[in-house]
């Protein structure tokens, strides 16, 4: 179950023990300071800084499903989507508070993944993604044709983003810190879960699902409980959408919308909880800046796409161990050539969890 | 568990990097600073779509922008205006909302643009209204969005110098009930916001004319299988609806003629495209006969501004061989546009009072006839009745029936509906 060749990996030292935290703790002193270092705030705080957190916490419960279950969701913006409407049908429609909306809205959209878990937990690997995106597009042709509940391709909109007092939303530097201040609780939420007596039996569910049933657990339970908290995270998400579009309709649940969720976790780093931010701040950048770079903007989206599979397998968090492994081949090679090539330590590059489902 | 903290950390650092490349490339100076700002610079951000169906919309944009400009000295690129040198910033969609949103808050926010000019869909025009109302400081000039909505929204920096979809159809209930003698019409369109006001403003004519829906169809844009519509449609009705545009109403008349549907057609704004349809001879056939309204003239039509207008189009970089309705509204908005900043001698001081007030009070003669204001910011126009006819070597020609002038925007914003009773 847990990987052998970290239990023996040798502990880190020095300058490999605090660095890793220096990074960390400069990255988040610049995610603070952010408002005050970029010159246009009211773009860059809304338009790349929130975008970037909710398409992260989205992709985040995503690579959740898949670092620690093994499974490839392809319904995570579907379950977003549907919190989000919950959003909008409670305050456009029915008039209500804001808080009661968003409140409703998680409660809807995580049911709704309890209900697609329900529906696709049986199967795994390519079996998986192909249901939970098929059970997105049936969401999606239904959000465009029932005008009744979500206004059919107009949506639900204005949603006002609300002011309590203290925290106006419609402030954006408040706002900005709001979206920050939710996606670290989705994050601490994600890695509590994980290292949690319950995330553990979610590895082994991931690891020998076969073995787990021998023990006396309940694979399909822990299936469906994991990908019902993976949809409460990007329920979470579902309502930064709406606080960020101020309106919600059938094109935040489409398949381009899917498709972006998925390349950000691919480009962050498909195993790494923390990397999808990464992943969303460059495909936030780059579909906000790749037309003044060239007309072939969808291109060049496209060829930083391949060039990241190609030369970050792991996506951009796994550039950091590609470079250790690197540098500890280099010395290796230069004391002892014969043994260059046999790393029992070294990561697998790539994170597949199709192939990774095939072989499980 | 190492391992991760160590991507991880390589992650944060990384984009930790790109926040401060990125930023540091647009601090301070690279950006249009307005007119307001002293330097004599006016900035107009364009939205037009550059991808998917309406891909050629950017095209369609820059050629009538570049009818206008070249007019003046300028280029699609930029000129001079009323003594102000004029830029563009150039924002491509894919016709979506979320596209839409993102395009028009880098034009405004990053961009600094005085002037947002544009786009091109109804569910982007209604996004594009939503932002208007957040950006009191910028003046925003619609391309050919046509929702009836857009201009009830009571965005006081919102301005619509055609007419709405729901005009585009004014008097042809009444031609289709009373001259053509269809009393029931079966109902087929695209299901978006368009579609929902073009429909709208026909069957409220039709249907308090005495006519009646026999049934209807909603489908998703970019439906190509009709047959099972086709079926549908009862034997009894006069005539159908085709509230379709493009590639799908291509692909509907291509089936119709392959199922034998008989009715009549009665079509939609953007469903009668004489280049598309003359492409192919078994559509030509299904569209022969087919009525529809819309702002473009057929044939014949006797204006020297349209005349004029046709032939400076014609020179444009990948021009059509005649004038899409997407290039003759963004010229008649852009056009507009410019007379409002001329009137105003380019001063867009007092958060644009000026240049508001001109628009607000503009008139002209259009290419398509004289243009005035309501009090919505929302132009009164002609409108034409217009049929398809195969002209005398066998080609299709678009006739006009009936032009009326002075049409103005009424109040009711369509939904889908299924009866007369729902639009009653």
């Amino acid at each position: 179950m847990a990987d052998r060749s970290v239990l023996f990996a040798p502990q880190p030292t020095g300058v490999s023990r605090w660095l890793p935290w220096a990074i960390v703790s400069v990255v988040m002193l610049l995610v603070l300071i952010f408002p005050f270092i970029v010159d246009r705030p009211r773009f860059w705080l809304p338009n790349i800084g929130v975008q970037s957190i909710w398409l992260g916490i989205i992709a985040m419960s995503l690579v959740f499903l898949n670092r620690y279950v093994g499974l490839l969701s392809l319904a995570q913006v579907t379950v977003a989507g549907i919190s989000a409407y919950g959003v909008g049908y409670m305050v456009v429609t029915l008039q209500q508070d804001f808080v009661l909306g968003a409140l409703v809205g998680i409660v809807v959209g995580t049911f709704s993944a309890f209900v697609i878990a329900l529906i696709a937990a049986r199967t795994k690997a390519i079996y998986f993604l192909m249901i939970t995106l098929a059970i997105g597009q049936v969401f999606f042709s239904w959000a465009s044709q029932a005008i009744e509940v979500t206004g059919a391709s107009r949506g639900l909109a204005p949603i006002r983003r609300p002011d309590w007092g203290v925290i106006d939303l419609n402030d954006i530097t408040t706002f900005y810190y709001f979206a920050v201040a939710v996606g670290v609780f989705c994050y601490v939420l994600c890695r509590y879960v994980a290292g949690s007596t319950f995330g553990l039996a979610l590895e082994g569910v991931r690891d020998s699902p076969e073995r787990m049933k021998a023990l006396g657990y309940n694979v399909n339970a822990y299936r469906v409980a994991a990908t019902t908290f993976a949809g409460f995270i990007a329920s979470i998400g579902g309502i930064l959408i709406v606080l960020d579009r101020a309106q919600v309709d059938p094109n935040v649940v489409s398949l381009g919308a899917t498709l972006d969720v998925l390349v950000v976790a691919v480009i962050g780093g498909i195993g790494s909880l923390g990397g999808v931010f990464v992943g969303a701040l460059v495909l936030t950048l780059l579909s906000n800046f790749a037309q003044g770079l060239t007309e072939q903007y969808m291109t060049l989206t496209g060829i930083v796409f391949i060039l990241i599979l190609l030369f970050a397998p792991a996506g951009l968090a796994g550039i950091g161990q590609q470079v250790k492994r690197l540098i500890s081949r280099r010395r290796r090679s230069a004391t002892d050539s014969d043994e260059s090539s046999q790393d029992p330590s070294a990561a697998q590059p790539t994170e597949h969890a199709i192939t990774e489902g095939n072989k499980r | 568990m190492k391992r991760q903290k160590k991507g991880l950390a390589a992650a944060l650092a990384l984009g930790g990097s790109m926040l401060l490349v990125v930023t540091g490339c647009t601090a301070a100076g690279d950006s249009g600073d307005g007119a307001d700002g002293g330097d004599g610079v006016i900035t107009i951000g364009v939205l037009s779509t550059s991808e998917g169906n309406l891909a050629f919309g950017m095209d369609e944009a820059m050629a009538a922008i570049g009818v206008s400009m070249e007019a003046r000295g300028g280029t699609a690129d930029g000129g001079e205006i009323a003594g102000q040198q004029v830029e563009f910033v150039y924002a491509g969609t894919d016709g979506t909302t979320a596209s839409a949103q993102t395009q028009v808050r880098r034009l405004v926010e990053n961009e600094d643009v005085d002037i947002v000019f544009g786009p091109v869909s109804g569910d982007e025009g209604e996004t594009v209204v939503q932002y208007a109302l957040t950006v009191p400081e910028v003046t925003f000039v619609n391309g050919s969005a046509s929702p009836v909505s857009m201009t009830l929204e009571g965005a006081e920096n919102f301005f619509r110098f055609h007419g709405d979809s729901a005009m585009w159809m004014g008097g042809l209930g009444n031609y289709a009930f009373e001259e053509k003698g269809y009393e029931s019409i079966y109902l087929l369109a695209e299901d978006y916001s368009f579609p929902y006001d073009n429909a709208g403003g026909f069957f409220a004519e039709f249907c308090a004319a005495g006519g009646t829906i026999t049934g209807s169809s909603w489908v998703p844009v970019g439906t190509t299988d009709y047959a099972t519509i086709i079926s549908q449609i009862p034997a009894e009705t006069d005539a159908v609806y085709v509230g379709l545009g493009g590639a799908d109403a291509a692909s509907f008349l291509s089936q119709a003629v392959t199922n034998n549907v008989a009715k009549p057609l009665v079509g939609g704004t953007i469903a009668v495209d004489i280049t598309a349809l003359s492409g192919d001879a078994n559509i030509a056939s299904a569209a022969a006969g087919m009525i529809s309204g819309g702002p473009v003239p057929g044939e014949g039509y006797d204006n020297p501004v349209w005349a004029d207008f046709v032939e400076a189009y014609s020179t444009q970089p990948n021009a059509f061989p005649s004038p899409s309705i997407f290039s003759i509204l963004y010229y008649t908005a852009f056009e507009s546009l410019v007379l409002g900043l001329e009137a105003a001698d380019g001063d867009l001081s007092d958060n644009q009072s000026a240049f508001r007030s001109e628009l607000a009070s503009l008139t002209w003669d259009s290419p398509t006839g004289p243009i005035t204001m309501d009090s919505n910011r929302q132009a009164v126009v002609d409108n034409f009745l217009t049929e398809v006819i195969e002209g005398e070597d066998g080609s299709l020609v678009l006739n006009t029936i009936e032009s009326a002038s002075g049409v103005a925007q009424g109040t009711t914003v369509y939904d889908r509906f299924d009866t007369c009773a729902d639009i009653g």
